[in-house]
């Protein structure tokens, strides 16, 4: 059971004229990053082909076979086993990799590469994509940059962020190499988390976390689904089931039958 | 604009920090910039203050007119290499597929991927003017710094071009670049920087002749050491800027389209 440790969304309430809701970007960024806080995803006959290497002999690998998948506010769970495309979909749906057929809309409109990356998060199933000389701190303060966050805004959101997710002020300014495995997973949650996005992404979130920082994740995913899209890979049936009010099961490079 | 200056603090803020926690590697780096001058110092007391007849256009002996060039390559050279450098740091440690996850378009990226490397090179380029006029007592008096400047300019974007270029095979091809090999090899040896280009024999003359470096170190040469202004080097001028107009846009627009390729092969987190 999800403990209610910390009133307080983290994320922003849904724009309108009434709420005055203004974007806290540090940077003008494309307008439907900062309102469309409640936007559905949906992608129809998703494809990606991983060419062979050249001259490898290989065959090429169908990661993703015509996959359709919506989601939009709330948290959506994927399981499968290994090697059943979880990871090419959700990269896929950030943006960093192209699909090579079907289409991803974002809220209604077809949206390519770009768009996707303004729009998502996504956290990795390996959280060591870290710069390890410098501190967790300004590791999040740099990719805060990136994503249009001042200093002071991923500064902050990275505090309320480590304290929900149990990592201490301490292990914050410690150096990203010097923590444990565990602890460069918060890390990389709060990169992804800090952006607030309207599509957010966790690729197997649970790993390497104790009992108490999962549930502290848990309280992060149910609040983040509130206004956003929020799809989660896990291969704890349980966590999945307690974290996701929807699951879907992937086979294949497709979506199992009657789901 | 204030998107990109935000960035590019972001990322010389991020490179300035990782560097100084490398200590010894930083203070052996200067050192190894002294140890370079010394070298070219001794050959020149070798051989006297007598001017070579290569030498004689430029006004400078030996010493003087290597000094000046490893200054100035030193500095244009950075766009050279440090695009591809850090292109494959980025992508041995793992952080490039991140940093490329971001909604970070491919101009600020590029315009911060070497922003530290300018300013720790402009800083050696400081370093190199001091030693000259008060280690090694060099003359500047006849310099045309505007002219100078200009040249500076034009190369350091005709060599941030090249490097562009040459980072496109570390997005493509991981390891293995063409680029590199010949602006590491061939762009000191052919360009000028260690001798006057009017040693070599006339075949590799003619080889020279197509290297941007050549026009750059022969016009900042005579800028710095005979006054020169734009009447005479302006063809060097103008070859320099014909090579910019040409190199920049199409570097940034192959870049775009090698990082493009790269996530339709999803060998963006590849090494």
């Amino acid at each position: 059971m999800i403990s209610k440790r910390r009133p307080g969304s983290q994320f922003h309430p849904p724009f309108t004229a009434e709420t005055g809701y203004e974007p806290d970007f540090a940077f003008p960024i494309p307008f439907t990053l900062c309102y469309h806080s409640s936007m559905k995803f949906e992608a129809r006959g998703l494809v990606k082909v991983f060419p062979a290497p050249v001259f490898s002999g290989g065959s090429p690998l169908r990661a993703l076979g015509g996959l359709d998948i919506e989601a939009g506010p709330g948290v959506l769970g994927v399981e499968g086993p290994n090697g059943s495309g979880k990871t090419t979909l959700f990269k896929t749906l950030a943006g960093i990799i192209e699909p090579d057929g079907g289409t991803i809309l974002a809220g209604g409109v077809a949206s390519g590469a770009e768009r996707l990356r303004e729009l998502a998060a996504y956290c990795p199933s390996n959280p060591r994509a870290f710069y390890f000389r410098l501190s967790a701190a300004e590791n999040l303060r740099f990719f805060g940059a990136l994503a249009g966050l001042s200093a002071v805004q991923a500064l902050e959101r990275a505090r309320q962020l480590a304290d929900k997710l149990e990592l201490s002020a301490a292990d914050l300014e410690r150096r990203f190499d010097r923590l444990s495995e565990g602890n460069m997973q918060k890390v990389s949650l709060i990169r992804s988390f800090s952006r607030r996005p309207p599509l957010l992404l966790l690729d197997e979130p649970f790993r390497g976390l104790d009992a108490d920082s999962q549930q502290g994740l848990m309280e992060l995913i149910k609040e983040a689904g509130r206004d956003s899209a929020v799809i989660i890979s896990s291969h704890s049936p349980e966590l999945l089931r307690e974290a996701a009010g929807r699951i879907i099961t992937m086979e294949g490079g497709k979506i199992k039958n009657g789901e | 604009m204030k998107s990109t200056a935000h960035i590019i603090a972001a990322f010389i803020r991020r490179d300035f920090l990782a560097e100084r926690s490398y200590r010894l590697s930083f203070a052996l780096g200067a050192l190894a910039t002294l140890a370079n001058l010394a070298v070219f110092y001794f050959i020149g007391r070798l051989f006297g203050g007598a001017l070579a007849p290569q030498l004689e256009p430029y006004g400078a002996g030996y010493f003087t007119y290597v000094f000046t060039a490893m200054a100035f390559f030193g500095y244009i050279g950075t766009g050279a290499g440090s695009y591809a450098g850090r292109l494959r740091l980025e992508q041995t440690q793992g952080t490039l597929e991140a940093t490329l996850s971001t909604p970070l378009g491919v101009l600020p990226f590029l315009a911060a991927m070497s922003a530290w490397n300018f300013l720790f090179a402009t800083f050696e380029l400081v370093v190199y003017a001091l030693a000259g006029i008060f280690v090694f007592n060099l003359d500047f008096s006849a310099a045309n710094w505007p002219a100078a400047a200009l040249v500076f300019m034009l190369s350091a974007a005709c060599f941030a071009a090249l490097g562009i270029l040459s980072s496109c095979f570390v997005v493509l091809f991981k390891r293995g670049n063409p680029l590199a090999w010949v602006l590491n090899n061939f762009e000191g040896l052919l360009g000028g920087v260690y001798f006057p280009v009017a040693v070599l024999p006339a075949w590799l003359l003619a080889v020279s002749n197509l290297l941007p470096v050549t026009y750059a170190v022969r016009a900042f040469q005579l800028a710095v050491h005979r006054g020169a202004g734009l009447a005479a080097i302006g063809p060097d001028l103008l070859i320099l800027a014909a090579f910019d107009i040409v190199l920049i846009p199409a570097s940034v627009w192959l870049f775009s389209l090698s990082v493009n390729r790269a996530r339709k092969a999803g060998t963006l987190g590849e090494y």
